[in-house]
């Protein structure tokens, strides 16, 4: 009898910046054109990748090719359609907050990728200034 | 390759920049996957076993609510394990791990108390933000080799 070792499972979550052309439909295709031994999961935001790690990493470089600047990828502790977590089974999603704040950000870093590629130099950080008393009194003298 | 921590734990943005310039970024997801297939614990974070409340102690004291252990429990193997982290700053209330303040203080105290190297970076909040992060984020890693 052969003896079952535990499979090493990584899933991986892939996110499209909000400015780039790439669909999750066509994320999707090409992880399944791949042919590798991997399950994908399209979602709102791009999709789940679920497989070996090494296959899933191989997979997630391929994607990135892609839109090399407007995909984006994290690891999940969760399987892709855990009851615990998948909305269609009606599972909660506590991370779900932080996944969108996080995608409305994405588009700056894409911009920025492109702008540091064509050669551009970081600005420098913006000095704080102090606020003047005067100011601060009109500010907290307002009457509303 | 050297193992970076990123705070907050569970950023897709850190994550993925730190990935992409080859090194192995130690997130919340990794240590919560290992409790997902491993323990039969009904909901990881919100449920943890004993274990966890007990390592948590090494480094939150007893008096500490039981929420901070839980989450250092979480995060602390990974502050001992990294080599160096990243700590992003300036972040909106509801970026990161809301919740417990207290627990991200004590995470920048913990990294300060290891002396590992540790860059704190802008959150990326316009285009001029990014292009600054994204460089001292690829400058200090550069650094670390």
């Amino acid at each position: 009898m052969s003896e079952k070792k535990p499979r090493k499972r990584e899933t991986r979550l892939i996110m499209i910046s909000p400015a780039s052309n790439v669909t999750p439909d066509l994320l999707v295709r090409t992880a399944h054109a791949l042919g590798k031994e991997l399950s994908a999961k399209e979602t709102c935001y791009g999709c789940l990748l679920e497989g070996d790690p090494g296959v899933v990493a191989e997979a997630r470089d391929e994607l990135r090719k892609l839109d090399p600047h407007g995909i984006y990828s994290k690891r999940r502790a969760y399987p892709a359609g855990d009851p615990r977590r998948c909305r269609a089974q009606h599972g909660t999603r506590p991370g779900y907050a932080q996944l969108e704040s996080e995608w409305k950000l994405l588009a700056n870093l894409q911009n920025a990728m492109d702008a540091i590629d064509l050669g551009e130099k970081a600005p420098p950080e913006p000095q704080k200034k102090i606020l003047p008393v005067r100011e601060f009194k009109e500010i907290y003298e307002v009457n509303l | 390759m050297k193992k970076i921590f990123i705070d907050p734990p569970n950023s897709m943005i850190l994550f993925d920049i730190v990935e992409r310039l080859g090194h192995e970024p130690l997130s919340t997801m990794a240590a919560l996957q290992e409790r997902v297939d491993n323990l039969e614990i009904d909901m990881p974070p919100m449920n943890v076993t004993l274990d966890d409340v007990i390592s948590g102690l090494k480094y939150a004291g007893i008096e500490v609510p039981s929420g901070i252990r839980g989450r250092l429990a979480t995060w602390g193997p990974h502050i001992d394990e990294a080599d160096a982290a990243i700590v992003m700053t300036q972040a909106p209330y509801s970026f990161g791990c809301v919740g417990c303040e207290r627990s991200n203080e004590m995470v920048k105290y913990l990294l300060r108390r290891r002396g590992i190297p540790v860059l704190w970076v802008e959150y990326p909040g316009d285009k001029e933000a990014a292009m600054r992060m994204l460089e001292s984020t690829k400058e200090f890693l550069e650094g670390l080799e």
